[in-house]
């Protein structure tokens, strides 16, 4: 064996690469991005001013709307300028109309109009010439909502605060049972993110590596140095080099993420102890991260090594890379389905047809542990996949490498394997 | 088996897509000699050098070298240049040598230490920390060369080794092949330049459409062809220098013609005919260069 040589050099040369450096800081940004910039924009994005005139047809309203209406801006200003507010006219439409006009010369944002019979009906009309922005829709429902029911409750002589008391709702306190046999309190917002997240890095983990092998052969194929290489080691020292040498590669970038995360998580302790207060990550959902990206890992980087060894251009390898990466998706897509009832028959069928096993199973492990011969199960079939693919890869690889030209039909890597 | 061949090549035939590339080719190649692999594009050269080196495997026949089987083969005994020539062009210089050195089973120091040698003797040491696609491609050539010798192989298999070559490097590598060659190591060369065989072979085979034509030393070869040849120059019509009894085979140039006598034909016959007809500018009974040889071989096939 001559592997070693290869699977150094693979490793040492890609590991200098800036887009190796890039990515290992670049994917786990990225990936904190997604998860907290909706929740940071909220706190340092400070919005306009927005200006707000109210029609009350009767009256009654306007005050303790308007009363309401007491948000400030981040640099302290009120966020909502209320002018004019009109409770009394001869002419409503009259009025309603010209402050419509001031809408469209931009000099008002929204008009509510609150119509005599609000009260029975239950509707006001929100005008805006602008986006229909979310939040203040809400605000204002909510505190119209408030103010109309309380004068309704009063209409009948019942007090407000007595009423909420009574009618408050009850919600579903959820606690799982560990194997150990100890309760935990589970947030269900937190296991999903928690799958999602383990799935999501484990399915861009061997993409990326996987495809990185492909290229790496077309690479060396446009190069001409395979064929430098084959004059002193085998194409099987060659194929095995590759695939380890950045396995190895992949597996480092876990590690270092992984090493990092914890780092940074005891560094700054009370976040820590706060989102793994109901993110609980045990330790053997790590291991089985590992073995699902080591075994995933091999299973994948034979298919993409048959993609690299037949194609001889990047372009060309672009086209079937899309076809084989194409059933790939189907995990993703089943992925609440997996979550909602990870011991399904769907769920346990689809978990052990192998290139789904890797994020299915990972999925599965997070949310509810499989029996324990589900698990050994889909290892078994995993290892059994990978010796066939490798055995029926390196076969296609070790022709392959030498063809040059026109992509051969499945035909022709038929025989390249039988002649191999 | 006569210890003193490196290499014997017996009845190998490779077929593709039901063309036989190689069909029932033989060698033997002496120790210590350079050997020529002659044939025009396409007569299956890389071919049968893929297959000595074990990266395609004939259908049928053997191989041996040292005496070996080819499975037994040590490919680190063996330095290859492809025709197809390939670098990590992301690599420096020393740092990709020393890998190829080290995937034949060199250690890394070794390794390294021959690289900066070997640079430094082709005039490559100022490059030796730089990245192989800074380097011209005349550079890259001389580089590649080194990757194939840097283990000073028993055999150096030199698929077309000097075409892109500008006459000073091919100077440069020549003078290396023969200090090889002094050192009693075996150069088999593949090319269809003849001016360099001529020059560097000891023993050639042509080869043609996957089979053997001629095989031999280079001073048999001449002999054999001998005293039997004539080169004529000439103004006018030579056309019909052909049809004249002495002559056995023509290889025409226009004004200049390349002649076979047959066998005990006598040479004088053949310039009286010329000069009776023509305005003779040049005649010359001599051994034929190889290019001829080649020309009319492959030519008259």
């Amino acid at each position: 064996m001559n592997a070693h040589h290869i699977i150094k050099r693979e490793y040492v040369e890609s590991i200098r690469t800036k887009s190796f450096l890039i990515s290992t800081i670049l994917v786990p940004v990225m990936m904190v991005a997604f998860l907290f910039v909706p929740l940071l924009s909220a706190f340092f994005v400070s919005g306009d001013q927005v200006t707000v005139a109210v029609v009350d047809r009767t009256g009654e309203v306007a005050e303790d709307f308007t009363g309401a209406l007491d948000d400030t801006l981040k640099d302290g200003r009120p966020k909502y300028l209320v002018s004019p507010v009109i409770t009394s006219s001869p002419d409503f439409d009259r009025e309603q109309e010209e402050l419509i006009t001031l809408m469209n010369n931009e000099r008002l944002d929204i008009l509510i109009d609150i119509p005599e019979d609000v009260f029975s009906l239950g509707k006001v009309f929100y005008i805006t010439k602008g986006e229909r922005i979310l939040e203040i829709i809400e605000k204002f429902e909510n505190s119209l909502g408030d103010i109309i029911l309380k004068r309704r409750l009063a209409s009948e002589g019942l007090d407000y605060e007595q009423v909420a008391a009574l009618t408050r709702g009850i919600s579903l306190e959820v606690r799982k049972t560990t194997k150990s046999g100890s309760m935990e309190e589970r947030s269900f917002l937190g296991e999903w993110g928690l799958v999602f997240m383990f799935v999501m890095i484990l399915y861009m983990a061997l993409l990326t590596w996987g495809i990185t092998i492909q290229r790496s052969i077309i690479e060396e194929k446009g190069s001409r140095v395979i064929e430098v290489l084959l004059s002193s080691v085998s194409p099987m020292d060659l194929f095995v080099g590759k695939i380890v040498g950045i396995g190895l590669l992949g597996l480092t970038q876990l590690i270092i993420w992984v090493v990092a995360g914890l780092s940074i998580g005891f560094y700054t302790y009370y976040a820590a102890a706060h989102i793994f207060s109901y993110i609980n990550v045990p330790p053997s959902v790590l291991v089985y991260f590992i073995v699902y990206f080591v075994l995933g890992f091999l299973l994948y980087a034979s298919i993409f090594t048959i993609v690299g060894a037949i194609c001889s251009t990047e372009q060309d390898a672009q086209q079937l890379q899309g076809l084989v990466t194409l059933p790939l998706i189907v995990p993703i897509l089943v992925l609440m389905l997996i979550i909602q009832s990870p011991n399904s028959n769907i769920a346990v069928v689809l978990s052990l047809i192998p290139i789904f096993t890797p994020m299915l199973m990972m999925a599965r492990v997070v949310v509810l542990q499989p029996d324990f011969w589900q698990i050994l199960l889909s290892v078994v079939i995993l290892l059994v996949s990978i010796y066939g693919a490798v055995y029926f890869s390196s076969r296609v690889f070790r022709v392959g490498i030498l063809m040059y030209g026109k992509r051969p039909g499945m035909r022709e890597i038929i025989r390249w394997y039988r002649h191999a | 088996m006569d210890a003193r061949h490196m290499l014997i090549i017996e009845n190998i035939s490779k077929q593709y897509d039901g063309v036989r590339a190689i069909d029932r080719l033989s060698l033997s190649i002496e120790q210590g000699l350079i050997y020529g692999l002659l044939g025009p594009n396409g007569a299956g050269k890389t071919t049968t050098i893929r297959m000595i080196m074990k990266i395609i495997l004939p259908d049928e026949g053997s191989i041996e070298i040292f005496g070996d089987p080819l499975q037994k083969v040590k490919k680190e005994r063996i330095g290859y240049l492809p025709e197809e020539r390939g670098l990590y062009k992301k690599m420096r210089v020393q740092e990709m040598l020393a890998f190829f050195g080290e995937i034949k089973k060199m250690d890394k120091g070794m390794a390294r230490k021959a690289a900066g040698e070997w640079l430094e003797k082709l005039d490559l040491a100022d490059y030796a920390r730089k990245k192989v696609e800074d380097l011209s491609k005349g550079m890259q050539q001389k580089v590649q060369f080194i990757s194939t010798v840097i283990h000073s192989p028993e055999l150096i298999i030199l698929d077309e080794p000097f075409a892109g070559l500008d006459p000073v490097n091919v100077n440069i590598l020549k003078d290396i092949i023969l200090e090889f060659r002094k050192k009693s190591h075996t150069i088999i060369f593949s090319t269809h330049m003849m001016e360099q065989v001529e020059k560097l072979c000891d023993s050639i085979c042509l080869i043609d459409k996957g089979k053997k034509v001629l095989e031999g030393r280079l001073t048999d070869i001449k002999k054999q062809y001998g005293r039997n040849s004539v080169t004529l120059r000439f103004n006018g019509d030579g056309s019909f220098i052909g049809d004249l009894p002495e002559v056995d085979n023509v290889s025409d140039y226009g004004n200049e013609v390349f002649l076979r006598l047959k066998e005990g034909a006598d040479s004088r016959n053949v310039l009286k005919a010329a000069a009776d007809r023509l305005e003779v500018l040049k005649f010359e009974v001599a051994e034929p260069s190889i290019h001829d040889i080649f020309i009319e071989q492959v030519s008259s096939k």
